[in-house]
């Protein structure tokens, strides 16, 4: 489409800047035009009588310069006025086809509908539609502008902006994201605040009965003061009983496995509720790791069919050990391959997970300690506690927020949060191999054995393993726990740094190794190990 | 996504023994399948009853969009045809070891004494990129979840059947068959265009590329196919997959009162 020069002029507003080009618009920064005498008249371009107000809002005024003294709420019937910057997003129909330019207005209907019909703290606003007329040359006659709030960047900007190349995939469709500007990271709080955000705004759509259609981290907005909106309702559509219909639009990397297998009907494509939350699945992948999706490959087409394998059960889900297991947990239940399955995990569900979690780990680490040390039984035990909780208070708290040392699946039972069952001098545990293709081999396959460490502290290889070899099931007597080890990821993704002392029977020189705690799903109430351990 | 589709044999006038009964294999992404002559000891997926191919003769695996090949004989080369391509092939030696292949027809074909044995694959997931060019390419932009081979003959196919409908000559008729393979004679590599192709091409639109819920008019197989053109046009459409612009591709009308060979332009 033909660029939109500086100083434009639509309705009260004046275009400053290009912003980005989308999948069907341009989007332009633009400011109130400055009347002197405030008043809302002597358009440059003289299109008043070209444009009509789009039928989202319901101001009252009818030639587009109600909103010159902007702060004038009343003007408004909804009583919101729009601040001084905006974004206005050109959709543009000249030079197309008149099918196309159906589609156009559709879309734009769609956003201006939406935008009526639900208003939230976390969905971008939109404050006014103006059709553009003839006056405003051939190249815009005809076109939609949609007035709205503006924001700093998208998350995905911000992805890019810390990832070491600047870009996680090559992208020239965004006019702004050009530079890396090389800055920190997400980290683990603020990556759980803006998905807790994206799952807010989420969850007022879903309640109202609409599917939002095309969530990704381009559409997820960060505002001047940091906070999340939810933008580009163009495939967002009000469901009719479990699914609605959209046109056959997406963006590869976040369409759910069933739709690459959809039909097409008469009315396009089916999307249900589900959808969003299966990319919302990726995007909680991408927080985490600098906007890397769960499935690999270097091309959207690679990635599609590693999903599309991973759905059909031929690939297993390997997801990046940088998210924290509690969001590993949450976004496998999102890419549940199955919709149906994934239709149990409503956002509103989520949203009460994440907030459990965040009271969880906002709890103080000290009174928490405190309490378990109090179930303790024995002295020993309450000294040892006593240790790690000086530990703690110097500077641990970090690592207990939303990324704790908890393997998916166990919960709080992992002993180390909360008041646990009381303490065994030992327990048996039996050895699991998270490589399921061990499953079927009834011998004992030296590629499916699991190697115990000599020393918990130092790294999990080959020059730190006894002779003694291990295999799934094996039944071994384990006398103390090490919570502190080095960290040992199994191959499902799971990581822990605990460690388990277990007795050897027939090595020499040796009556004791370590097993990792991945390698079980037994977590025995065992006493902690002495403060260093000591090798065999 | 829907995989790679392979049919055995690839067409009737291949001269395979009858004892290799017709096969029709869909693959998803990740999936393999092997063909050979086969054995009790030696399972095929692809079995291809001929006493020249080796009993293990070759592997396909299905990777991201396209299809691998691999040559498991130890001294045949296998060609592998486009078979719109005119005359575009590219040889498998030996032991070769998972070669891409970038057809999205394609016609494997193994020597063998007299007539060759060939099957085909046809990969449909192939994607093209929109108007738009490279903002598609990095996987951020919001696509049409259904891409076409512009310079294939089942998208002449598809503006020949839409071409009506396009000129606004009727709101709802579509071309019939003899109409478009009449409609598209004329055109560079469509003379020997047959009935029977460009309903092969219309059910290949309607099953693979756009994967159209088929209406089941009734029980009659004529009505039936008639069902699934319309649905094909309507989609096509109605979705923008054919607009005005694509007229361009079919050959120059000839006005409807004139002879051929009369008409001069």
């Amino acid at each position: 489409m033909e660029v939109v020069p500086a100083g434009y002029r639509v309705g009260e507003w004046q275009v400053t800047d290009l912003i980005g080009a989308g999948g069907w618009g341009t989007v332009y920064a633009a400011r109130r035009a400055d009347f002197p005498g405030g008043e809302g008249y002597g358009h440059v371009n003289g299109d008043e009588d070209g444009h009509g107000h789009g039928h989202g809002h319901g101001h009252g005024h009818g030639h587009g310069h109600g909103h010159v003294n902007g702060d004038d709420g009343g003007s408004a019937a909804d009583g919101e006025a729009a601040p001084t910057d905006v974004a206005l997003k050109f959709l543009p129909t000249a030079g197309l086809a008149p099918r196309q330019a159906r589609g156009l207005v559709e879309t734009a209907r769609r956003e201006t509908e939406l935008s009526r019909r639900t208003r939230h703290p976390r969905l971008i606003r939109l404050f006014d539609s103006i059709t553009l007329g003839e006056s405003a040359g051939p190249a815009f006659d005809g076109a939609v502008v949609l007035v709205m709030e503006r924001a700093e960047r998208s998350l995905r900007e911000r992805l890019e902006a810390a990832s070491p190349t600047g870009r996680t995939v090559p992208s020239s469709s965004d006019a702004r994201s050009s530079t890396p500007s090389g800055e920190e990271p997400l980290s683990v709080r603020e990556g759980a605040r803006l998905l807790t955000e994206v799952c807010e705004g989420l969850a007022h759509l879903h309640g109202l009965g609409w599917v939002h259609g095309d969530l990704k981290p381009d559409n997820v907005l960060i505002m001047a003061d940091g906070s999340v909106r939810l933008a580009d309702f163009g495939l967002s559509v009000e469901l009719t009983g479990t699914h609605a219909y959209i046109p056959p639009l997406g963006t590869p990397d976040y369409l759910p496995p069933e739709r690459w297998q959809a039909s097409l009907g008469e009315r396009g494509v089916q999307v249900r509720q589900s959808t969003d939350i299966w990319a919302l699945g990726v995007m909680i992948h991408q927080v985490f790791t600098g906007g890397v999706s769960p499935f690999p490959g270097a091309t959207p087409a690679a990635r599609g069919a590693a999903a599309q394998e991973y759905a059909d059960g031929r690939a297993p889900l390997r997801m990046d050990l940088r998210v924290p297991p509690f969001w590993r947990d949450l976004a496998a239940d999102c890419l549940s391959p199955a919709h149906t399955d994934r239709a149990a995990h409503t956002v509103e569900s989520l949203l009460g997970r994440i907030r459990a979690e965040g009271e969880r780990s906002s709890t103080p680490s000290g009174d928490r300690r405190r309490r378990t040390v109090l179930a303790a039984s024995t002295l020993a035990m309450a000294m040892a506690m006593a240790v790690a909780v000086a530990a703690s208070s110097l500077g641990a708290v970090g690592w207990l927020q939303f990324g704790d040392d908890r393997s998916p699946g166990n919960g709080a039972a992992s002993g180390q949060d909360g008041p646990g069952p009381s303490i065994v001098s030992n327990a048996r545990i039996k050895v699991y191999n998270a490589e399921r293709s061990c499953d079927r081999l009834d011998e004992r396959d030296s590629l499916c054995s699991l190697g115990l460490a000599i020393d918990p502290l130092l790294p999990y290889d080959i020059d730190n393993v006894v002779r003694t070899r291990v295999w799934e099931g094996d039944v071994l007597t384990a006398d103390c726990q090490l919570p502190r080890g080095v960290p040992v990821a199994d191959e499902a993704g799971t990581l822990s740094f605990r460690w388990y002392r277990v007795r050897l029977t027939a090595e020499k020189g040796r009556t004791t190794a370590w097993l990792p705690a991945v390698r079980t799903k037994d977590r025995p109430a065992l006493a902690e190990c002495p403060a260093r351990p000591s090798p065999g | 996504m829907s995989g790679v589709l392979v049919h055995l044999p690839s067409e009737e006038r291949t001269e395979i023994t009858p004892a290799s009964e017709p096969v029709s294999l869909r693959l998803g992404p990740g999936d393999v399948a092997r063909f050979g002559r086969g054995s009790a000891s030696v399972p095929v997926d692809l079995r291809l009853a001929c006493p020249a191919v080796s009993r293990l003769a070759g592997e396909i695996r299905v990777t991201e969009d396209h299809w691998q090949l691999s040559n498991l004989s130890t001294s045949q080369t296998y060609l592998v045809e486009n078979p719109e391509g005119a005359g575009e092939y590219f040889r498998v030696p030996p032991r070769r070891a998972g070669a891409p292949v970038p057809f999205e027809f394609a016609r494997v074909v193994l020597p063998a004494r007299g007539a060759a044995v060939s099957f085909q694959v046809f990969a449909p997931d192939h994607a093209y990129l929109g108007t738009s060019g490279m903002a598609d390419l990095a996987g951020t932009g919001t696509l049409a979840g259904f891409s076409l081979d512009e310079t294939s003959t089942y998208f002449l196919v598809l503006v020949a059947l839409c071409e009506p409908r396009l000129r606004d000559e009727s709101t709802v008729a579509v071309a019939t068959t003899p109409q478009i393979v009449e409609r598209l004679r004329s055109r560079p590599g469509c003379e020997r265009l047959t009935a029977r192709a460009v309903s092969s091409h219309i059910d290949y639109l309607a099953d693979e590329k756009l994967r159209i819920t088929a209406p089941v008019t009734g029980p009659g197989q004529g009505v039936r196919r008639n069902g699934k053109r319309e649905a094909v046009a309507g989609l096509a459409l109605r979705f923008g997959l054919v607009r005005e612009e694509h007229l361009g591709l079919l050959p120059p009308r000839r006005p409807a009162f004139h002879r051929p060979g009369v008409a001069g332009a």
